[in-house]
């Protein structure tokens, strides 16, 4: 812990400190541009020059590449320093076209913040600028290569850290350029890290292009919603509409960076067809009208059939608050308790992860940091992009990755892959098959020092997050726990899942023998996440009542007898739990409305003042709760109260947006249900197995419009094995029957996955949409040719 | 001395009334007579074209920053030649001071000040300006300046075309 002294303070800073991070902890910005806090520094810009007056070597020293030493003295302004840093500045610039006007990173631009820091102002170069034609990189990113100065930000970002493979420098001298080989989509799923990495306009978010300016932004630190990870993410918006998202720092959670998914999938908000209106049986009013309606309307059928006669459904999906406020409601009318997870399977393991597995969470910092993961029954890049960035910067550190999985997974790092299939990875955890894959693995386990488990909740179901528990626990030692990353279906899953308190029977056996007359759901739609999808929309069909709170247009708001439109994650306040079990608040950037751009069609808005913002009347579904039931506290009172009801929300009240968030009290051991390993029946050699894809399987991706280049088309892929047995042909068209029916499916083969299985993804809006994740896999065939 | 010093400080003014009264009035008869406003008077914007007659503005937000009453807001959108410009550009002048900060702050020239003062009237929303009002088909002041061929994007001349640049290199080239 070397102290030091810059600029007069004095500063004591960890050992294998620099000078450069010495000063910033000082509060002294010393100008930089290859330095970046997640890639750590190069020396390439030489824009960090300091002078050290006294210490070993003294003399003008580039500071993001001098260690700090035990009482070096360092100037950051003097003389020789300033004018080092001015020379610099003024080289960077030689070539720079002067299109602030036009450029998108106006306003957030370091290369400008830096040149005025640096002190240049006045061009002294002659000669002619340096150009180059610019790359078509896709959808999503821009490319204005005659801004570059060279800094290898983004090829580092995109190579080093994220793992892509067709971004890079090429070229020599005055030509090296950052780019392609050809034309093309950016092949990596964290793409649109390099925007926020890239210091000068060269990197812009094509999605954002000329649409707004930082300091007109309207923004808030928020949590991303896309998956269960819960990354830091910056939304941002103007004039109603979400136009962009980047990455929060969250250094538990996703670091520096977040996914595409993450980045470009927020254009739901802004949806078109999203509910806005409060509407009674057709009819739209006020919401107090709407929650008036439904208050004396449930009181109504709780008269008439008693309590049990109305349900209610909670999701993964909603605030942690709405959740809580709709388990009071359900109590103060002395109804059943909220269902969180309306697939029994998925609920389970969601509740193995709350419960058991909570005393051993790893949060992705302790993923990145492991030097053994095990990732049994994950497809990371599909269900949580994020963790596969985790693995590789677990693999740069020397780590090792092994994963039984019977999908074809792909991870942007070395890794030893084994396609089981999800009966053989179960059988295996219990022990009930050939365990020498298993003994070798737990041998390596049990001398990893940070060794951790990610474990996919959709393939494995709570029996196969329980074994894997028993798994973490058997390779405990008395140094360091042996951890678990569990991936869970939705943002919140683990925040229903805490406010569970028992088992429920099914709710599509309760609907269907009739005993539910009215069910309320809270932004989750039974139609679409029930795995028997299409016999639950018969049962709602079938329904007497159907109370709808929700921001998105599902099956259920277009059911509904009565709809409440709710805020959207960037439209409200309230709080996620993540996979691990971290608390983290988000805040409002935005208020409702339906976007001006919409309202116009791109025309100047409107001249005349409206006494209402169209499409204001969504609100948080926690305050919507809350006027239901008669309160009206702040969020810091609401948040205030729960701690005192769930003894785990302990420091809730305390989470502040955009901090680290705090993790919710492990639960204390007790015995919990021994559940029978799941073997089912083998019939039929060819078993289907819906999955999840990255873009358009979670129900918020599939309504953003931004990500339909990423999406991928229903499809169905096996094994080359199982195509050649049949006589198929990659690329053809084939026929899938199931007992859901036939679809006509283009084949794709792929030999890295487990054989005698069709793999299907989950894709909302197609056809393909009656198959939910996180079920067992079910008899199928394949037929060529016509059906 | 001070006697002498009120004295002069009486008579003086009688002095220069006397010689004004002899000197043909300045006071000019508004409304009747229109005035002629000094060239930097500071009155309503305007958005002005650059030579070539394209619209100069590139809605980069730079007046709206720069304006102390926030009273421009504007969109910004592609053309199809690649071409910032304004989708929309509104001033509200029941709010603009006529500072004319937003012209200092323009880095296109676009936003120009004109002597035109006589804005009054009985309906706040005649105040409320749009692009098509704003925009006129001369180059104000500064009628020679064309931000596009200064700066390198490829817009009006093409990539590497400007007297300023080298032809665009080839990065695939490995000549030394
Ligand atoms: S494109 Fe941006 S990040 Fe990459 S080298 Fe150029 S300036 Fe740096
Ligand atoms: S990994 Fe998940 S939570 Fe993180 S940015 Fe991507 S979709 Fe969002
Ligand atoms: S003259 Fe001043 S007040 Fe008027 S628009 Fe310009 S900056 Fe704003
Ligand atoms: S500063 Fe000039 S170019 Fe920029 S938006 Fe205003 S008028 Fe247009
Ligand atoms: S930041 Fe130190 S050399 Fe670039």
């Amino acid at each position: 812990m070397p102290t030091l002294t810059i600029d007069n303070l004095s500063v004591t800073i960890p050992d294998g400190s620099t000078i450069f991070e010495a000063a910033a902890q000082l509060g002294i910005v010393v100008p930089h541009f290859c330095y970046h806090h997640a890639l750590g520094a190069v020396g390439a810009c030489r824009m960090c020059a300091v002078t050290v007056v006294e210490g070993k070597m003294p003399g003008l020293k580039m500071s993001c590449m001098t260690p700090a030493e035990e009482g070096m003295v360092v100037e950051t302004d003097t003389a020789q320093a300033m004018e080092f840093r001015e020379h610099v500045g003024e080289w960077l610039m030689t070539n720079h076209p002067h299109d602030c006007p036009v450029c998108d990173e106006g306003g957030e631009c370091q290369l400008q913040e830096m040149t005025i820091s640096s002190g240049h102002g006045v061009r002294n170069y002659r000669g002619n600028k340096r150009t180059y034609q610019n790359q078509d990189l896709g959808p999503f990113i821009a490319q204005e290569m005659n801004r570059c100065i060279q800094c290898y930000r983004c090829a580092r970002t995109y190579q080093d850290y994220c793992g892509g493979r067709d971004f890079g420098p090429m070229g020599s001298r005055q030509r090296v350029f950052f780019g392609r080989f050809t034309d093309g989509m950016l092949e990596s799923d964290f793409s649109g890290n390099i925007v926020d990495v890239c210091p000068t306009g060269v990197l812009t978010d094509k999605t954002f292009r000329f649409k707004t300016r930082l300091w007109d932004l309207q923004q808030a630190p928020s949590i991303c919603p896309h998956c269960s990870l819960g990354c830091a993410t910056v939304p941002g918006g103007r004039y109603r509409e979400i136009q962009r998202v980047v990455s929060g720092v969250n250094v538990q959670t996703n670091g520096h960076f977040i996914c595409d998914r993450g980045r470009f999938g927020s254009s739901y908000v802004n949806h078109p067809k999203r509910p806005r209106q409060a509407r009674v049986d057709g009819t739209n009013v006020p919401v107090a009208q709407a929650l008036n309606r439904l208050r004396d309307k449930i009181a109504g059928v709780i008269a008439e059939h008693g309590p049990g006669a109305v349900a209610f459904v909670g999701s993964g999906r909603a605030s942690l608050e709405a959740n809580w406020l709709l388990k009071q409601w359900a109590r103060s009318l002395k109804c059943p308790a909220p269902v969180f997870e309306l697939h029994p399977r998925r609920g389970r393991a969601i509740r193995q992860a709350v419960g058991p597995l909570s005393s051993h969470l790893a949060s992705l910092r302790q993923v990145r940091k492991s030097d053994l993961v095990l990732v049994i029954g994950a497809d990371p890049l599909n269900e949580a992009p994020m963790l596969a960035l985790a693995l590789r910067q677990a693999v740069r550190e020397g780590g090792r990755i092994v994963v039984l999985d019977p999908r074809p997974v792909d991870l942007p790092c070395v890794f030893e892959h084994h396609p089981l299939t999800q009966e053989q990875i179960l059988c295996l955890l219990a022990g009930r098959c050939e365990t020498g894959l298993l003994n070798n693995l737990l041998s390596e386990l049990m001398t990893a020092r940070r060794p951790v488990l990610v474990g996919g909740s959709d393939l494995l179901g709570g029996v196969g997050l329980q074994l894997l528990g028993h798994l973490t626990e058997s390779c405990d030692n008395d140094d360091r726990y042996c951890l678990i990353h569990p991936l869970l279906p939705r943002v919140n899953s683990f925040g229903g899942g805490l406010l569970e308190d028992a088992p429920q029977e099914d709710l599509l056996e309760r609907l269907e023998n009739g005993r539910i007359k009215a069910l309320v759901c809270l932004e989750s739609d039974p139609g679409s996440e029930h795995p028997e999808a299409g016999r639950m929309q018969l049962a709602l069909s079938r329904l007497d009542y159907l109370a709808v709170f929700d921001c998105l247009p599902t099956h259920a708001t277009r059911r509904a007898d009565l709809l409440l439109p709710t805020a959207t994650t960037v439209e409200g306040d309230g709080v996620y739990i993540n996979n691990e079990g971290r608390m983290q608040a988000f805040s409002a950037a935005l208020q409702p409305g339906i976007p001006i751009a919409a309202v116009t069609a791109g025309q100047h808005p409107p001249r005349e003042f409206m006494p209402e913002t169209p499409g204001s009347q969504p609100q948080p579904a926690w305050q919507m709760l809350q006027d239901l039931l008669g309160e009206r506290h702040s969020v810091t009172a609401l948040r205030r109260a729960m701690e005192q009801s769930e003894p785990r929300l302990e420091g809730m009240s305390r989470l502040q947006p955009g901090d680290e968030g705090i993790k919710v009290a492990p639960q204390d051991p007790e015995p919990v249900e021994e559940s029978t390993v799941e073997i089912w029946s083998q019939d039929g050699d060819l078993r289907l197995l819906p999955v999840q894809s990255c873009y358009g399987s979670e129900v918020a991706s599939s309504l953003s419009q931004t990500v339909t280049p990423r999406l991928v088309t229903p499809r169905l892929m096996v094994h080359p094995q199982e195509a050649q047995q049949r006589h198929l042909q990659e690329g053809e068209d084939v026929t899938l029957k199931t007992a859901h029916g036939l679809f006509r499916l283009r084949l794709f083969c792929d030999e890295r996955m487990a054989t005698r299985r069709a793999i299907v993804p989950c894709l909302p809006g197609t056809p393909l949409e009656i198959f939910v994740p996180g079920g067992l896999s079910l008899p199928c065939d394949i037929e060529g040719g016509a059906s | 001395m001070s006697l002498w010093r009120d004295i002069k400080g009486t008579l003086q003014p009688f002095w220069v009334t006397l010689c004004n009264m002899m000197r043909r009035p300045v006071t000019v008869q508004y409304p009747e007579q229109k005035q002629q406003m000094a060239q930097r008077y500071r009155g309503r914007l305007m958005l002005t074209r650059d030579p070539e007659g394209h619209e100069r503005c590139v809605a980069c937000h730079l007046c709206s920053a720069a304006c102390p009453v926030d009273c421009i807001s504007m969109q910004a959108a592609e053309g199809d030649d690649g071409r910032r410009h304004a989708a929309w550009f509104r001033i509200n002048f029941t709010r603009c001071i006529f500072c004319g900060l937003c012209t200092e702050a323009c880095p296109t020239l676009a936003i120009q000040v004109t002597g035109e003062f006589e804005l009054a009237g009985r309906d706040p929303l005649k105040l409320v300006w749009e692009k098509d009002d704003l925009l006129v088909d001369h180059g104000g002041h500064t009628p020679d300046y064309n931000f596009y061929r200064q700066s390198g994007v490829g817009v009006a001349a093409p990539r590497g075309g400007l007297p300023t640049e080298t032809a665009p290199v080839d990065p695939k080239d490995l000549m030394p």
